[in-house]
């Protein structure tokens, strides 16, 4: 479905000069350097599938999601997209996308939003049966019959998004690109719009590839994760082998019944206390969980206990971090996994 | 290939919207009204003015130039004095105008539809209103021939055309420049002069009229009302129309070939 393959883009940034004098040399002489947005990625996505496309501001999201939907020609490398080559078969390619990008609207700001989709059917051609079927069924899902006469500048961020993604979906794309498409909204609207994603994905076979810093976003919808830091192609597999990658400490929280002064545990460390309630921190591969909390109930009295999957966002800081460390667990455990076939 | 009448289709849709879409700022309108008169006034009074202080015979009577002035206040927002419309520079600075390449259609013809949507706004909210007023209050000549008629109407249509093709042309510059505003006022003064819009041609020094001649713009207002006043006759109106044509076609081919350049611009360096 999507092909990507040793994908470049790299971009000139001018250099000004400072100060009053420097602002007529501008005029003559351009300094530039090349600053290398995205560098050498490559993946690709099935039919079905529900991607999250991750990575810190300025990683390079935005500039990979812009060749995939053929806004930016790539500098080298291949992009393949229902088999039609975005930036040059951009009409085509158009017809088989849904894009949605959360910062902007792709409405028409002084129109109704029945207007805008009018507007869109002429479009993208589609006919009116398939037509009603769709508004029907994004009625029902993200209710756009309150505002579907509202001009779309006096809609609320939440509509504006559910009024955009609905529209995005008109012509029954193939694929669908969200970049940050919960960006601003408040729960109940952010909950609404993924449970409306995650509907399309498995009634039409919708595919999603989805930006997004709202990490919830990720583990509501997204199987399969792809992080991008500094312009290159950092994981890619499973949300849940990300975190078991990653997750090598675990943190158990308890509430005791009483104040003890000595709370330590062998192989776990305290990492915060105060008053009854303390958190150690500790490794699976050193104790298990059930070992830890048998520890605990030997000696002391508890109120309550529980434990703590290391959230991904923690998880994702890591690997911005720390690109090498996770480089290196990887060789480790594909090492270990050599091992373990001679045995 | 897509038949021709359903992409005609699409394109009418962006015409309708674009009008409606106008018909929201109904308040904003009304005041333009007035800057309209406002401005028919001093026209009007200034002439008056010179045509008393003057006894030798001028090329245009005095009753005609107040028909022409009022067709020019009646088509003045149809024109592109206003150069590049904020909206779109605004898209095209801040690189915001790509996400509409992830849209099948063909942009300079939507955003012609948009200007001809405009266009047929500002005829019928703008144009007609200063046009019954201006009636009650002045003499306004009409034509007396339908063929007169025909061939303004012709004109009239072909210069709203131009009008539009200039406008994409103007905006189109904002993908170099970034900043319009220098390129709009400066297009708006030499096309609100060469049209004719200030000053009838028939009333230039002669040297002046013939780089005029030699301009599109008088195609926007000075060619459309000499025809409607009966000062451009038989064969020199198909002559004039045939120009006009002419110069419409080579902005719908400037603006198309400054909006590709922009564009591939814009997705070979980014916004």
């Amino acid at each position: 479905m999507i092909e990507v393959e040793n994908l470049s883009k790299t971009f000139k940034v001018y250099h000004h000069r400072k100060g009053f004098f420097g602002s007529f040399v501008n005029l003559f002489s351009r300094k530039h350097r090349i600053v290398e947005a995205v560098d050498n990625v490559s993946f690709s996505i099935k039919r079905g599938e529900v991607v999250g496309y991750l990575g810190p501001n300025g990683a390079g999201k935005s500039t990979t999601l812009k060749m995939l939907t053929g806004i930016l020609v790539p500098t080298s490398g291949s992009v393949r997209v229902n088999g039609y080559i975005p930036h040059r078969q951009r009409k085509e390619n158009a017809k088989h996308i849904g894009v949605v990008f959360g910062q902007r609207s792709h409405l028409w700001f002084d129109l109704p939003v029945q207007e805008s989709f009018e507007l869109l059917q002429r479009i993208y051609r589609i006919p009116q049966v398939q037509y009603n079927q769709n508004v029907e069924m994004f009625d029902g899902l993200l209710n756009i019959g309150e505002f579907f006469r509202t001009p779309v500048r006096q809609l609320s961020l939440g509509q504006r998004m559910r009024a955009d993604i609905a529209a995005a979906l008109l012509h029954d794309p193939e694929v669908l690109f969200l970049d940050e498409p919960t960006i601003g909204l408040d729960v109940v609207a952010k909950a609404r719009i993924r449970q409306f994603i995650q509907q399309i994905n498995t009634e039409r076979q919708v595919t999603v590839v989805l930006t997004t810093h709202d990490l919830d976003d990720v583990e509501k919808l997204c199987k399969r994760v792809i992080l991008i830091d500094k312009a290159r192609l950092c994981f890619d597999g499973e949300l849940a082998a990300l975190r078991r990658l990653l997750s090598t400490e675990r943190i158990l929280s308890v509430d005791y019944a009483e104040t003890y002064s000595d709370i330590s545990i062998p192989n776990a460390h305290v990492t915060y206390r105060e008053g009854n309630r303390v958190q150690y921190q500790f490794s699976p591969e050193e104790i298990s969980t059930a070992d830890l909390i048998g520890a605990i109930l030997q000696r002391f009295k508890i109120v309550d206990i529980s434990v703590q999957d290391p959230d991904i966002e923690e998880l994702i800081k890591t690997v911005y971090e720390d690109n090498r460390a996770l480089e290196q667990k990887l060789t480790e455990t594909t090492a270990i996994d050599l091992t373990n076939r001679d045995t | 290939m897509r038949p021709l009448s359903l992409t005609f289709n699409v394109y009418f849709a962006f015409v309708r919207k674009s009008f409606q879409r106008r018909m929201q700022y109904r308040v904003a309108n009304l005041a333009g009204l007035t800057t309209n008169f406002f401005f028919l006034l001093v026209h009007i009074f200034v002439y008056t003015a010179f045509y008393a202080a003057s006894t030798e015979p001028q090329p245009l009577s005095l009753n005609e130039i107040v028909t022409y002035f009022v067709l020019c206040q009646v088509s003045f927002m149809l024109m592109p004095f206003w150069g590049a419309r904020s909206e779109v520079t605004q898209a095209i600075k801040d690189g915001s105008v790509a996400l509409q390449l992830t849209k099948p259609v063909d942009f300079h013809a939507y955003w012609f539809s948009d200007e001809c949507g405009r266009a047929c706004y500002f005829l019928l909210m703008r144009g007609c209103p200063t046009f019954l007023i201006s009636i009650l209050f002045f003499e306004v000549t009409i034509p007396q021939q339908f063929t007169v008629f025909m061939a303004f109407a012709v004109s009239m249509v072909l210069a709203i055309f131009m009008s539009a093709a200039i406008t994409i042309t103007i905006f189109s510059s904002a993908f170099w420049t970034l900043d319009t505003s220098g390129v709009s006022g400066m297009s708006g003064s030499v096309i609100m002069l060469f049209s004719g819009m200030l000053v009838p041609i028939a009333l230039w020094p002669e040297w002046l009229a013939h780089i005029a001649e030699w301009l599109p713009f008088a195609g926007l207002i000075d060619v459309p009302f000499s025809i409607y006043l009966g000062k451009i006759t038989g064969v020199a109106i198909w002559m004039a129309i045939g120009k006009q044509l002419m110069w419409y076609l080579i902005f719908i081919g400037l603006g198309r070939f400054f909006l590709h350049r922009g564009f591939s611009r814009l997705v070979i360096q980014g916004g």
